[in-house]
């Protein structure tokens, strides 16, 4: 059962995190490849809140801000540089994000963050989980139906024209990653408080690429595309115990597949086979 | 003295970074694809070298096992994984790559172990040489020799040969170029040739410097190199070159000034960021 | 009553003056088209007057307020549309979509509002009512990249009406039209104008834009060279000259 649970939860905090980075990749078209360092600052930021004494509710509302907010000012970089640049930028980010905190005492350096506070069982953990998964992929789905997401569309697919009908094309890029950090920060604030212990290395580049090949899978712009994504290659490791020793080779080899053959993942297959889009 | 040696120890650095970031440059040039899989062909040359030194203990003879080995994987990796997607949005084939390397780096784990192979550089390269009061390594003098050889090996290609000739025409105006009668498709081959045969001998080099070939060993590189083409300008060959040493030496640097703040490899990118907030088009611009 | 006006307007590429001191007034209901041989600095003026590009000295104003520096949606929000000369859609798009958005985009203001509304019935509507009075409602629900250079020179027009704009700014709307089309289109800018929407228009085609425009402004070396009613600016000797001087392919293209 506590297997089971354990699995169930970390595929919750995956979806969250993939959806996320839909939210920024997939609906608004910006490349984000350092996702994982707002996994990061939310997980730190809640760790620190709980270590300091805070209630669990303050320190993860504390670590979504945080990320959000460190998002927030990412999407403003995002608007100084072209497209070939954002992924390269994004990249940086999360390496700065790696290098600082591997090196600053008062967060632990390298050995980062025990005994983080724990107040909730692994159940409530996992149901917590799950719902922070089923909220932002309801958030998502709501995005996609309005007008933001219509706004969002339409600067992912050319933003000079976006402009040119009356779109603020900078501020609703601000606001995609916002929303998509802050994403990120949720499922770490919660990690934070699962694991007990938070360690710089968990929120590494390979970590972005992984929450990123979940995304691209499932089929980026799809949120039930990139939910079923994330769960599957959170349940492959664990349903083909083999595959756990060669998880990024797996991980790496289905990113090349996809690209190569469905770069529109999973989602794309669907609307290819049926006609009809996967929402 | 101390600053010399900072100085020696990024401009090796810098000479490594040049080799990895030209082979970037020629195929963004070219192809407008961030080919981060270069770390795999810099990794592959760094096994082959390590493997083929200790086997028959010459270390010419590695190098050019190296250099040959990443030669023919490159071209590969274009035919089969970028080749069918050049008509995708950049965030295809980059995607593509970055699994590439991923996947590649738990490759080599699997086949070569987690803990890396010793690189034994062996007697002749244990000297040191007395240059103007500082200490220079055999190893760092070569590292520094060869990148300049290969660079200006490179510039006698591309401006005196007619490959050469060819090969910049193809990166001016490729439909041009294609009605001249240049065979393209062999241009891109010969394009990844040169940037894995290159990607290969840095990744023996750095081998030596290091003393260890390990698995993971060309992925930060190649990401710094990344880093360093947006900052040279994107195809933009001397910018890369430039830049190349430049950031070698912010490295060392920063390595000893920054050192309680963040890692080595936080100030490259923390380099970019700075620098492309400053100047959105890289230090030196496009070349075109 | 003024709606557009520029001063003294100047905007070199890399040492070439492409728009130099260029003094032009815009009345409401105006159709005024821009013209002048290859090269003249007719599209760059058109650009510095929409907001696309910057002016290196001078200044832009719109209904009395100085827009030189305001960034393009605000541009577009108060009620300058302009039109592109290479039809850019929205190629993951129909054709009803892209109007529906721009007949939308207003909503898009707040984010917050954008977020809260779902409801599209309206832009809808308001996207296929365009559609029909351009004759592309047949084409509504195709593809943005399966339809033919004349549906999508007019679903761009249509794209630009549904912002609701006082002014608009066409550039080359006939460009790569065969004849009958540019008549056709040309007829339906005219309709516009006659509506009550001010115009501004660069185009090519002698034939039809002095035949549609109440006012043509002659641009030749980065300078603005006549400015009056068409008939008496095309008898002028020194618009002629302009012409014929640097354009033989001129004749060829207005065939």
């Amino acid at each position: 059962m506590d297997y089971y649970l354990s699995v169930a939860t970390f595929a919750a905090l995956n979806v969250t995190l993939a959806l996320g980075l839909n939210l920024i990749t997939g609906f608004c078209g910006q490349v984000s490849l350092g996702h994982a360092a707002f996994y990061g600052l939310g997980a730190y930021a809640a760790a620190l809140c709980s270590t300091a004494g805070l209630p669990f509710p303050a320190s993860v509302l504390v670590g979504v801000l945080v990320a959000g907010g460190v998002g927030a000012i990412v999407g403003f970089l995002a608007l100084r540089v072209r497209e070939d640049f954002l992924a390269i930028v994004t990249m940086a980010v999360g390496f700065v994000f790696l290098g600082v905190v591997r090196k600053q005492r008062w967060l632990g350096a390298e050995m980062g963050i025990a005994n983080i506070p724990s107040t909730l069982s692994p159940l409530a953990y996992g149901v917590l989980s799950v719902g922070a998964a089923v909220g932002v992929a309801l958030l998502s789905l709501h995005i996609r139906r309005s007008w933001m997401g219509r706004a969002f569309d339409a600067v992912a697919q050319d933003e000079d024209v976006a402009r040119s009908i009356g779109i603020n094309v900078a501020r609703y890029k601000v606001i995609a990653f916002f929303l998509g950090t802050a994403a990120a920060g949720l499922a770490g604030a919660i990690y934070a408080h699962l694991a007990q212990l938070v360690v710089p290395d968990a929120f590494n580049f390979v970590q972005s690429i992984t929450i990123l090949a979940m995304a691209v899978v499932g089929g980026l712009g799809s949120t039930l595309g990139v939910a079923l994504g994330a769960i599957a290659l959170t349940l492959m490791p664990e349903l083909f115990r083999f595959v756990n020793d060669y998880k990024l080779l797996v991980y790496g080899a289905l990113l090349v597949g996809v690209m190569r053959f469905s770069p529109r993942g999973l989602a794309g297959l669907v609307q290819r086979f049926s006609g009809r889009a996967l929402p | 003295m101390y600053y010399g040696e900072l100085l020696l120890v990024g401009l090796v650095w810098g000479c490594t970074y040049a080799l990895m970031a030209l082979g970037l440059t020629l195929v963004y040039g070219l192809l407008r694809i961030l080919h981060v899989a270069q770390a795999t062909v810099f990794t592959l040359g760094a096994y082959v070298g390590v493997l083929t030194a200790t086997q028959f203990g010459s270390l010419t003879l590695a190098c050019i096992a190296a250099a040959l080995t990443a030669g023919l994987i490159g071209p590969l990796i274009y035919r089969f994984v970028y080749q069918p997607v050049l008509n995708q949005p950049p965030f295809v084939p980059l995607v593509a790559s970055i699994g590439i390397v991923i996947a590649m780096e738990d490759g080599f784990r699997l086949i070569f172990g987690p803990y890396g192979k010793p690189f034994d550089h062996g007697a002749t390269l244990s000297a040191s040489y007395g240059v103007g009061g500082l200490n220079v390594s055999a190893i760092q003098a070569l590292i520094v020799v060869i990148a300049l050889a290969l660079v200006v090996a490179l510039n006698v290609l591309a401006t005196r040969t007619r490959v050469g000739i060819a090969w910049r025409a193809t990166v001016g105006d490729r439909a041009m170029a294609e009605s001249f009668g240049i065979d393209v498709q062999w241009m891109r081959y010969l394009c990844f040739f040169i940037a894995s045969v290159l990607a290969g001998i840095a990744g023996m080099l750095i081998g030596l410097l290091n003393g260890l070939v390990e698995p993971g060993m060309g992925g930060v590189v190649s990401y710094k190199g990344l880093a360093i083409i947006v900052l040279g300008g994107l195809g933009n060959v001397q910018g890369t070159l430039i830049a190349s040493l430049l950031l070698g030496i912010v490295e060392s640097f920063g390595g000893v000034y920054l050192g309680d703040y963040m890692d080595r490899d936080a100030i490259a990118f923390l380099c970019v960021i700075v620098v492309l907030l400053l100047r959105p088009h890289g230090l030196f611009g496009h070349s075109r | 009553m003024t709606i557009l006006a520029c001063t003294a307007l100047t905007r070199a590429f890399g040492g070439v003056h492409a728009v130099s001191g260029v003094r032009l007034t815009v009345e409401r209901g105006e159709l005024v088209g821009l013209i002048g041989p290859n090269g003249a600095g007719k599209t760059t003026l058109l650009r510095l007057l929409a907001g696309v590009l910057v002016p290196d000295s001078g200044s832009v104003t719109y209904d009395g307020l100085d827009v030189t520096r305001m960034p393009l949606h605000r541009r577009a929000q108060l009620g300058r549309v302009m039109t592109h000369q290479i039809v850019r859609p929205f190629r993951g798009m129909t054709i009803a979509e892209n109007v529906t958005v721009a007949a939308g985009s207003h909503t898009t203001r707040h984010p917050w509002r954008a977020l809260r509304t779902v409801n599209s019935a309206k832009a809808r509507d308001r996207a296929r009512t365009l559609l029909a009075r351009f004759g592309i409602a047949d084409a509504a629900d195709k593809p943005a990249t399966a339809v033919p250079l004349g549906y999508l020179k007019r679903m761009q027009l249509a794209r630009a009406l549904a912002l609701d704009p006082q002014l608009l700014m066409l550039d080359e709307p006939l460009a790569g039209l065969n004849a009958v089309e540019a008549t056709q289109l040309a007829d339906q800018i005219s309709a516009l104008h006659a509506s009550g929407l001010t115009v501004v228009l660069v185009e090519h085609n002698l034939h039809e834009v002095t035949r549609i425009s109440s006012r043509l402004a002659v641009m030749h070396n980065g300078a603005l060279l006549a400015d009056g009613p068409p008939d008496e600016v095309m008898a002028r000797r020194d618009v002629r000259d302009a012409y014929l001087g640097t354009g033989r392919s001129r004749a060829a293209a207005d065939a």
